[in-house]
């Protein structure tokens, strides 16, 4: 399986998560860990920028709906950016950006936060 | 049993020949109390030297039982020898009360005569044996002709000095053999090496025993080559074994000289010997304990208590590295608590990941933990990686609290047994991983098992519509799902859905899945109402992270009418002549979502099928088969396939859209389950009007 990379960086209040490569049922640990060093840190607004993203599996997808809920609940949000053409068909496919907000760049996302 | 019973039948023949040769020498002697005339001594002495080798045969049965311990072997000896001591040094105090040995003849001197030969003849006879014994012991090359050598040395020596006695001119033989005896004996005395293989007790006590016998045995050749009351009895029983017992007295006192000596330099390094047979030993039990445990906690703690023996260590413990994570597995000697404070102290200053051994003795090594006042003092601490294949499984660490410092010996000891627990350890945990890998199998099995009795067994089967079905499950059970409901005599309900996730919990959720599109299709007919109050139960239900596409719909069969809503799932494609269309109302999947947003985002379709039209409903496994270029196979090659092949029968289709994707993915594990409906609807009607 080829492979998946995580980082994350902040931006004033907002927590930007790269990721990229494959995110499936293998890898989903790792994105795992990044959300719950977050929430550690009392860091709720999360931008997830795909740039980097191939390939995502319903493991991948249920990362983010396993931590959706705590960040709205402590006033944040997950937004999503910069995602390849096929990787949004899979999300559009589910109906994800009716439950999340999605964006062509990273910096909509941030401004959409700092609003 | 039946060697045992062999070899103590041969113990007793040789008993036998002993009392028997004995008996007649005895006889012989009480006849023949004195020796004059040529065939007399010499029937004498043949008699004799008979007895000897029976003597000498039967003896080594019992010295070659007790080879394990040549001590006890020694201590025999040396008691004989004080015996022989003590009957030569009381002869020669009674020396003064018989003067003239001439006087005391008759029964009496012969019967004592008789007593003293033989227990001299017979204490020299086993400790000739013994010495051969020990000769023997330890050496790694065939000395037996060495040995040989010397015992026909002697015997000829001593038969001559049987013949000089008869010939007078022969006396220079007899010299001659008697000197070469003695080269020979010295020569043969240097076969020590089983000394360095005592403990150092053994050794101590070895010292000791073999300077009073050496003491002892000079004494007794002293007395012997003076002209003593026992030498003259045993000169007057026969000149050759007189000779003899010289002879072995002779080699008696070299040897255990030698012996004494050599124990003497072997006891300063008394110790460190013991401990390397201290450390071999830990590291055979270590080999053995690798084949045996199975359990990870015991062949930890064996490690750790083997680690203290193998380097005269005072505390030891064993951490295992796993993706990173270190965990204390075993502790000897130190609290738990402590080593476990210790070891993240250390580990976090040392550069990690260790290659080779390393030794913290900056004069002494002092550790404080967080949150424990007191200041852990070490006066030398060894830290060994475990590696197997290049792989570091973890650390064992030794530390010295007294002040010695681990030496080079030590230190390589530690090194070459940290090798052994390391493949020990890792077999540990390869079987482990076995035993797991083995559950999650049976566990799969489960889970194909329940999702092959949630599939239908077979499609249902109407004039109008040809319906056919192919499901291929991944390895890992993913939790695809379809289904048929006959609604009533014209309807049919049908529904695919796929679960996220794998293995066991997907193949329950699955089960949960039909139970509610089961019940729910009796009594709902709309397509969107259906699948929002699947929604509402699913969300309640399922996990914060799981979610299930699907589609389900309803056919007329008789009006070609399809209704149908989708719930996050792949779209529906109908397939009308040699035109795809892919419909994708619009919907978020069962379970994302709980409340409004999934009611009011889902759409009933409806449409009418033509006649030949086909229905094609799929799930991702389908598309996202991969092959070696991590390329998927994508709605392209699968739209190309199904058109390309729409006139064909039903189930040719099916199969050809199959073999298109397992030829496209055939380098690749397939990842998902890979499931495909397809009807074919034929208007009736029209083909009625037609004809």
């Amino acid at each position: 399986m080829a492979d998946f990379k995580v980082s994350s960086r902040e931006q004033g209040q907002i927590c930007i998560i790269d990721v990229g490569g494959y995110l499936d049922a293998h890898t989903a640990s790792e994105l795992e860990k990044e959300f719950e060093k977050l929430i550690e840190d009392g860091q709720y607004k999360v931008v997830v920028n795909f740039s980097d993203l191939n390939y995502i599996s319903s493991a991948g997808l249920g990362v983010f709906m396993a931590y959706v809920e705590t960040m709205r609940e402590h006033g944040g949000d997950i937004k999503f950016t910069n995602l390849k053409e096929d990787v949004y068909s899979i999300f559009n496919l589910l109906g994800f950006p009716i439950l999340y907000e999605f964006f062509d760049q990273e910096e909509d996302a941030i401004k959409k936060f700092n609003q | 049993m039946l060697k045992l019973d062999i070899e103590n039948s041969t113990q007793q023949r040789k008993l036998e020949y002993l009392v028997l040769s004995l008996i007649v020498l005895v006889l012989y002697k009480l006849f023949y109390p004195t020796i004059d005339g040529t065939i007399f001594s010499i029937v004498n002495d043949f008699l004799i030297y008979i007895s000897v080798a029976f003597g000498f045969y039967y003896a080594s049965e019992f010295t070659s039982k007790r080879l394990s311990n040549p001590i006890s072997l020694v201590l025999n000896v040396g008691i004989l020898t004080a015996i022989l001591f003590f009957l030569t040094s009381l002869s020669s105090v009674l020396f003064d009360s018989f003067r003239d040995i001439e006087e005391v003849s008759g029964l009496g001197y012969t019967f004592i005569s008789i007593v003293v030969s033989l227990i001299f003849i017979s204490f020299t006879t086993y400790i000739l044996s013994v010495i051969r014994e020990l000769f023997f012991l330890r050496q790694k090359r065939p000395t037996e002709k060495y040995f040989n050598v010397m015992l026909v040395v002697i015997t000829i020596a001593s038969v001559s000095a049987t013949l000089a006695y008869i010939f007078e001119d022969l006396k220079f033989v007899e010299k001659t053999f008697y000197v070469v005896s003695i080269v020979v004996i010295v020569v043969n005395s240097f076969r020590v090496s089983w000394i360095a293989f005592l403990t150092k007790k053994e050794k101590i006590f070895l010292l000791v025993l073999s300077s009073i016998m050496s003491v002892l045995f000079s004494l007794i050749s002293v007395s012997l080559s003076e002209t003593n009351i026992v030498e003259q009895v045993l000169f007057n029983f026969s000149t050759g074994v007189n000779v003899f017992i010289k002879l072995v007295m002779l080699y008696s006192n070299v040897y255990f000289g030698i012996v004494f000596i050599t124990t003497l330099f072997h006891l300063p390094t008394a110790g460190a010997f013991d401990q390397k047979s201290e450390e071999v030993s830990s590291l055979i039990d270590l080999s053995k304990l690798m084949t045996q445990v199975l359990d990870f906690k015991e062949l930890g703690d064996s490690i750790t208590l083997a680690t203290n023996n193998v380097c005269n260590s005072d505390s030891a413990w064993l951490v295992t590295e796993e993706n990173g994570e270190h965990e204390l597995v075993s502790v000897n000697n130190i609290g738990y608590i402590e080593a476990d404070g210790i070891t993240r102290e250390i580990l976090k200053e040392i550069e990690l990941p260790i290659n080779k051994l390393v030794t913290l003795n900056k004069k002494a090594v002092k550790v404080k933990v967080k949150e424990d006042s007191r200041t852990f003092m070490f006066h030398s601490l060894v830290i060994v990686p475990l590696k197997v294949h290049k792989k570091n499984n973890g650390y064992l660490f030794a530390v010295k609290r007294q002040k010695y410092y681990f030496d080079v010996d030590e230190k390589k000891a530690l090194g070459a047994f940290a090798d052994y627990a390391a493949v020990a350890l890792e077999n540990a945990k390869l079987i482990k991983e076995s035993i797991y890998k083995e559950r999650l199998e049976s566990e799969l099995d489960a889970a194909r098992n329940i999702q092959s009795r949630i599939l239908p067994d077979e499609t249902p089967k109407c004039d109008e519509l040809d319906v056919e079905a192919l499901f291929v499950p991944a390895f890992e059970v993913g939790g695809d799902y379809y289904d048929f409901f006959k609604l009533d005599n014209n309807r049919l309900g049908f529904v695919i859905a796929d679960v996220s996730g794998k293995g066991i919990s997907a193949s329950y959720i699955m089960a949960e899945v039909k139970g509610i599109f089961e019940s729910l299709s009796r009594v709902i007919s709309s397509p969107k109402e259906l699948l929002i109050k699947a929604n509402n139960i699913l969300k309640n239900s399922l996990g914060k992270k799981d979610f299930v596409t699907a589609i389900y719909g309803v056919i007329d069969i008789k009006s070609g009418k399809v209704v149908f809503a989708r719930a996050g799932h792949m779209p529906l494609l109908v397939c009308s002549g040699k035109d795809i269309k892919s419909l994708q109302p619009k919907g978020i999947g069962l379970g994302l979502d709980s409340s409004d947003l999934f009611n009011s985002n889902i759409d009933n379709m409806e449409f009418q099928l033509n006649n030949n039209d086909i229905l094609i409903l799929y799930t991702d496994g389908v598309t996202e088969s991969q092959n070696s270029y991590n390329e998927d196979f994508g709605d392209e090659r699968f739209y190309e396939t199904i058109i390309s092949n729409c006139e064909e029968e039903l189930s040719v289709l099916t199969n050809k859209i199959f073999r298109k994707v397992s030829l496209f993915s055939k380098d690749k594990e397939q990842h998902d389950d890979i499931t495909l409906v397809l009807f074919k609807w034929k208007n009736n009607n029209k083909m009625i009007g037609e004809v």
